[in-house]
């Protein structure tokens, strides 16, 4: 299903879990190809639908129609596989496998007399921590916001404000967007829950001077490996006590410099285990680059060259291999530099050819080809010409 | 300070939406403006080219600016003494 209006979705998830063999959600957003492909890798027998640009798919509320409990349904009860997507760093979303108990695993159950929660979505409710916020609110017994797809920044947390939620989840990324919008002060949460990127000590101590009687909460979570554990005392990483003794049913090390967890279940996530082996003991590598800094685990980056512009994973060499196609540039070095408004953003350093003297006409030049080629994400911020780049004795772009 | 800041936005304006930079005053929501997050990143790297050093990352204090006069007062504030 690629649905975009978010009622119909939950609608059509009520209506079929439990009813069919498997759901793959794909997100409304998805180029129509991609629907049609991934639906056939995972041998899906119907696409459903409120898009117009899907010609093979079904509406919703013809499936509503067939659905159980309705006359004429001849559909046996059976246990629904949910295949979910995660984004792959091709671009291609990548398919993950779970089930309706194995993602409301962490979902509270209503408990008497409490306060009702009023959860926002900003998330696409087909991804993980979209559904989390979906499961969350709608069976833990609270209600759940969802803005109109159209809607600004400034008008999606206007309504927020007007409907009183009290949780929200984003990225950091999104987080800092927030703070960045006058609206946000029509907000009175009671929960803040960053994930997706890492939430560095200057976003959570903003958010806690913006919202200091709200619980603030990052998840760390490795999709692939299907586990993950939150942090809620307020500063960024996790304690490093936590390697000896982890919370949950996990048990974490640092070796060669990244992250690895070892899960006493393993949970749903299939397609973990065909990449990734574990090692003797049975600790899978999150390919997370941490550094222990006294009392605190810290997390660095990626270990696979990837980094997180904006919420995208970016290979620097991508970039550099765009920049040095060009005949004015000998050689290129791209990394990135922390900042506050994307998390992190590319710097390019250049060598040029010998002969050309309008610097800042070349800029502009390659800028303007970096951003035909490539996601606005991937753009270097900034293009340096500088008179060498320093290689590593194998010859290649030193990478730190 | 108003000036060099203003020029700079106004460049990454055109160079992302290829249309006329707006009129900025003091009580211009920044992300308002068209320019987006990863805009003003941009915005961040190209200034501490410029100036010679990046507030955010000097200031003590996690502050995220919402209007374009307390984005110029943050550069003020945070000027390093000569």
């Amino acid at each position: 299903m690629s649905v975009e209006d978010v009622g119909a979705l939950i609608q059509l998830l009520v209506a079929c879990d439990g009813h069919c063999e498997a759901l793959l959600l794909l997100s409304g957003s998805l180029p129509a190809d991609d629907v049609e492909s991934l639906a056939q890798e995972a041998r899906i027998d119907m696409i459903v639908s409120d898009r117009t640009d899907l010609h093979s798919a079904r509406p919703v509320s013809e499936v509503l129609e067939m659905a159980p409990g309705q006359p004429g349904s001849s559909i046996t009860p059976c246990k629904t596989e949910w295949i979910m997507t995660t984004s792959g760093t091709t671009g291609r979303p990548k398919m993950i496998s779970h089930t309706l108990e194995s993602l409301s695993r962490t979902v509270s159950r209503p408990t008497e007399g409490a306060q009702q929660n009023i959860w926002g979505l900003v998330y696409d409710p087909t991804r993980f921590a979209g559904m989390q916020v979906v499961l969350q609110s709608l069976l833990g017994g609270g209600v759940l916001v969802v803005s109109s797809p159209q809607d600004s920044m400034g008008q999606r947390l206007a309504l927020f404000g007007n409907e009183g939620i009290t949780h929200l989840s984003a990225t950091p990324t999104l987080w800092r967007r927030f703070l960045m919008q006058p609206e946000i002060s029509s907000l009175a949460l009671r929960q803040i829950t960053l994930g997706g990127e890492i939430a560095d000590q200057t976003i959570l101590d903003a958010l806690h001077r913006q919202f200091s009687d709200a619980r603030i909460v990052h998840i760390y979570a490795s999709t692939e490996l299907g586990v993950g554990f939150s942090v809620k005392d307020l500063r960024e990483g996790f304690p490093a006590a936590w390697l000896d003794q982890a919370p949950g049913s996990i048990a974490m090390r640092i070796t060669e410099g990244t992250l690895r967890i070892k899960a006493a279940t393993t949970s749903a996530a299939s397609g973990a285990e065909q990449q990734m082996a574990p090692d003797d003991d049975g600790y899978l590598d999150t390919q997370d680059t941490v550094e222990k800094i006294g009392g605190r685990v810290l997390f660095r980056g990626r270990d696979n060259g990837t980094v997180n512009i904006g919420g995208v994973k970016i290979y620097p060499e991508t970039v550099e291999q765009i920049l040095n196609a060009r005949p004015e540039v000998m050689i290129s070095h791209v990394f990135s530099k922390k900042n506050p408004f994307s998390g992190n953003i590319l710097i390019a350093e250049v060598v040029i050819s010998p002969g050309i003297d309008n610097e800042a006409d070349l800029k502009t030049d390659l800028l303007r080809h970096c951003r035909d080629k490539l996601p606005k994400e991937a753009v270097p911020a900034l293009i340096r010409v500088v008179p060498d780049i320093i290689l590593n004795p194998a010859g290649k772009v030193r990478r730190s | 300070m108003r000036e060099i800041i203003s020029n700079i936005f106004k460049g990454i304006w055109v160079e992302q939406t290829q249309s006329e930079p707006p009129v900025l005053t003091n009580d211009t929501v920044l992300l308002d403006t068209g320019l987006d997050s990863l805009g003003f990143a941009i915005v961040v790297t190209r200034l501490e080219e410029e100036l010679g050093y990046d507030p955010f990352s000097i200031s003590e204090d996690a502050y995220y600016p919402q209007t374009f006069g307390e984005f110029v007062e943050f550069y003020e504030l945070h000027r390093p003494k000569a």
